[in-house]
């Protein structure tokens, strides 16, 4: 698809900064329809009338998201995309659901379940998790001099077999046990890293987390109140999108764009084309 | 129309799909009825709905006052607007001011399967009562340890009489209309059973979904349950494929042909851990284990496995009528469907925004445009069910919707809410609707639905 060229390029140039780009033709809203058709990319930005995005494949769409990213640089945190956002920017949701698999099971990505309470999901890509874990293996080096070894195994045995977002523990021991003899401190070692956590869920079983996300996370649920505050207090609560888009939120580093598609994946707005442009608006149902 | 029937007539279409064409034509046009209404006399949230097995006539709610009622969805006890809309009031109901009635809300009430002599009700006062229709009297009681959630009786059973009833205790206790006793006690979840479902291809396996997100597939011919659904194990799309189906089917034949404790114990937690490692997990893992593990009963060993299939309260189940697949609707705000035979998650995305999450929801399902019915707060939501898209939206409910039951043969609707109403939506425009047109001087000009 002749297509794809255009934002690929200009991925590469964007390195993560937002660009213009160039229009090609109408997109009709998230019906457009058919992969087999040429799609174009009208990619809203400050003053841009209509922000549209639907992608053909999900890998695209993730590569283009990850793109797009905010640079945060005190939170050393790698781009990750939630899975709701992936649901607002391609048509098909079952196919989004499969594909994603199909990338978790060919270890292109990670998947992680965030502790927010909503099913909430955040995708990596496994290339920027590694880095990220071996960051943290080097940092933790320096500060302490034994047990180190625990997140070489921790790289080696259990994110190559266990592909899941949760571990029970007596696997977890088992696995980090194919290393090396494994103690409770060197599992709280990796807790302090931040690269398990535990969720109120279930008392025995870990779940994988992404290292230093916390000031993210606050970032994305106070991004989500702010936002759906803001459109709440209008008198038909809904905004027009380019409008919306203009605005900067106070609480969140995260971008405006990357809180709107997670509600509208999420199905708290949802958007409809008017005479005007789109308008976002918070959905009752 | 008239093309249609006489594509029939001359053989063009076989008469299955004449049939069936009909059938999806009028489900695809459902809306609030404006012509049948029932008349409710519930003061409570209408919880639980269903149209009997043997004639399709009969239906029975359950309310959270206490009451219980059957209607007659065929024949109207009186009209209004000159004979337009037609008002069902209630055949019989039960209530609290019945010297047998329950005490608390009804959560479900569902038909004795053979026939419609008997209905059974489940309560939160602790009680299962089985009514007989003719007297409305209360002949057997079952107590049970806990608030019941639901209770089903199988469709298909030949030799069995069980009432299946989960309660808010962890144990799924079957109570026999026979012989007024519990007759089996399955243990294995670890909090309360909202849900419970008997399979419609087999009269001995029973489904259910628990608080603690675990659905479990019960045989009652033997001990402890079979399969535990866990949510990352998954096929893309229908079936397998031959390569990882076998390598499934041979942990799975391993597991059955073998008698022994030890074996059970290997492949259980080769299964668990090796669910997306098909090809080869290691024997080193389970000789650990099997140290570390007591030595349990065989039947007991599914009380290890922790797998879940929903991040919440699994609030509704339905099996589909050929057997095959089960829908599962969590308190995750998401509706899962499995796979029966492999137990795997075929990873359809269900279109649903927000679910009820603290109250069990029933789901229904129609063959021919494969659709799913699903409440969702305050509408009831159609969903293709191999796509997944909302097909169909039905607004109508003032507050939020808990059940939806659908009567194939009139290819109607019943949907019932805490709005205390019981709602019926059907085929707008009628074959007969469209010849009576010019007979019909006054024409209902109301339009209740948008």
């Amino acid at each position: 698809m002749k297509n794809i060229t255009n934002p690929e390029t200009s991925v590469a140039a964007a390195g993560g900064k937002k660009r213009r780009r160039e229009e090609e033709e109408e997109v009709g809203g998230s019906h457009a329809a058919n992969e087999d058709e040429c799609f174009s990319l009208r990619i809203g930005f400050c003053g841009y009338e209509e922000d549209e995005l639907t992608f053909s494949d999900t890998s695209v769409a993730l590569r283009m998201m990850r793109a797009q990213f905010p640079r945060i640089d005190q939170a050393s945190v790698p781009p990750f995309i939630l899975q709701s956002q992936l649901y607002s920017s391609l048509n098909d949701r079952t196919q989004v659901d499969r594909e994603l698999e199909r990338l978790r099971r060919d270890k292109v990505v990670r998947v992680f379940k965030l502790n927010t309470g909503q099913d909430d999901h955040a995708i990596i890509f496994l290339d920027d998790y590694l880095y990220q874990v071996d960051r943290i293996a080097k940092r933790m080096e320096e500060n302490k001099q034994s047990d180190t070894d625990i997140f070489k195994w921790f790289k080696e045995h259990v994110l190559d077999s266990k592909l899941e977002p949760s571990i029970a523990h007596h696997e977890l021991c088992s696995l980090l046990a194919l290393g090396g003899k494994v103690k409770d401190a060197h599992i709280t070692l990796l807790i302090n890293a931040g690269l398990l956590t535990r969720q109120l869920i279930d008392p025995d079983m870990y779940w994988f987390a992404i290292p230093s996300i916390g000031k993210l996370w606050k970032a994305l649920l106070q991004g989500r109140k702010e936002l759906l505050s803001l459109l709440k207090r209008k008198r038909h609560k809904e905004m027009f999108l380019a409008e919306l888009e203009k605005r900067r939120l106070r609480y969140s580093p995260l971008d405006m764009r990357f809180h709107i598609r997670d509600l509208i994946g999420s199905g708290h707005l949802k958007t409809f084309q008017t005479t005007s442009g789109l308008v976002v608006r918070v959905s009752n149902d | 129309m008239w093309q249609a029937i006489q594509a029939r007539e001359t053989g063009r279409t076989p008469c299955n799909s004449f049939a069936n064409q009909l059938k999806s034509r009028r489900i695809s046009s459902l809306q609030l009825s404006n012509r049948k209404d029932f008349v409710s006399p519930h003061r409570g949230a209408v919880n639980s709905l269903q149209v009997d097995l043997t004639e399709g006539r009969y239906l029975l709610s359950g309310a959270s006052d206490g009451s219980a009622a059957v209607f007659d969805t065929q024949r109207a006890t009186d009209s209004e607007a000159s004979g337009l809309i037609e008002k069902h009031k209630c055949v019989f109901s039960v209530d609290k001011g019945h010297e047998h009635g329950h005490r608390f809300a009804v959560s479900s009430a569902v038909w004795y399967p053979i026939d419609t002599g008997l209905f059974v009700t489940g309560s939160f006062d602790h009680l299962i009562k089985v009514w007989d229709t003719n007297t409305a009297q209360a002949v057997v009681d079952f107590k049970m340890p806990g608030k019941v959630y639901r209770t089903a009786m199988s469709s298909l059973a030949m030799s069995h009489t069980l009432i299946a009833a989960g309660t808010e205790d962890v144990q799924v206790r079957l109570c026999d209309i026979a012989s007024g006793a519990f007759s089996h006690t399955l243990s294995g979840h670890r909090d309360g059973v909202m849900s419970v479902e008997w399979s419609t291809s087999s009269e001995w396996v029973l489904y259910t979904g628990g608080c603690d997100g675990a659905i479990r597939f019960w045989d009652i011919r033997r001990a402890g349950c079979f399969r535990v659904l866990d949510q990352s194990v998954t096929q893309l799309g229908v079936r397998p494929p031959i390569l990882k189906h076998s390598a499934v089917s041979t942990k799975v034949s391993a597991e059955k042909s073998s008698s022994g404790a030890k074996n059970r114990l290997k492949t259980l937690q080769s299964k668990h851990t090796g669910s997306q490692n098909m090809k080869g997990s290691s024997s080193a893992r389970p000789s650990v284990e099997k140290a570390r593990q007591k030595r349990l009963h065989p039947g007991m060993l599914s009380t290890l496995d922790r797998a879940t299939a929903h991040y919440g309260v699994v609030t509704g189940l339905k099996a589909t009528n050929d057997g095959m697949y089960l829908l599962s609707a969590g308190s995750d705000s998401r509706i899962r469907l499995w796979d029966t035979q492999s137990g795997c998650n075929t990873l359809l995305n269900f279109e649903t925004g927000r679910l009820q999450t603290s109250k069990a929801i029933q789901m229904a399902t129609s063959d021919d445009p494969a659709l799913v019915f699903v409440p969702c707060m305050k509408t009831v939501k159609a969903f293709g069910m191999w796509s997944g898209r909302t097909t169909l939206m039905f607004r109508g409910h003032y507050e939020s919707v808990n059940t939806c039951c659908f009567n194939s043969t009139d290819q109607e609707l019943y949907t019932s809410g805490a709005d205390r109403q019981i709602l019926v939506w059907s085929p707008g425009g009628s074959v007969e609707g469209e010849m009576d047109q010019d007979e019909e001087a006054a024409e209902d000009k109301d339009n209740w639905s948008d």
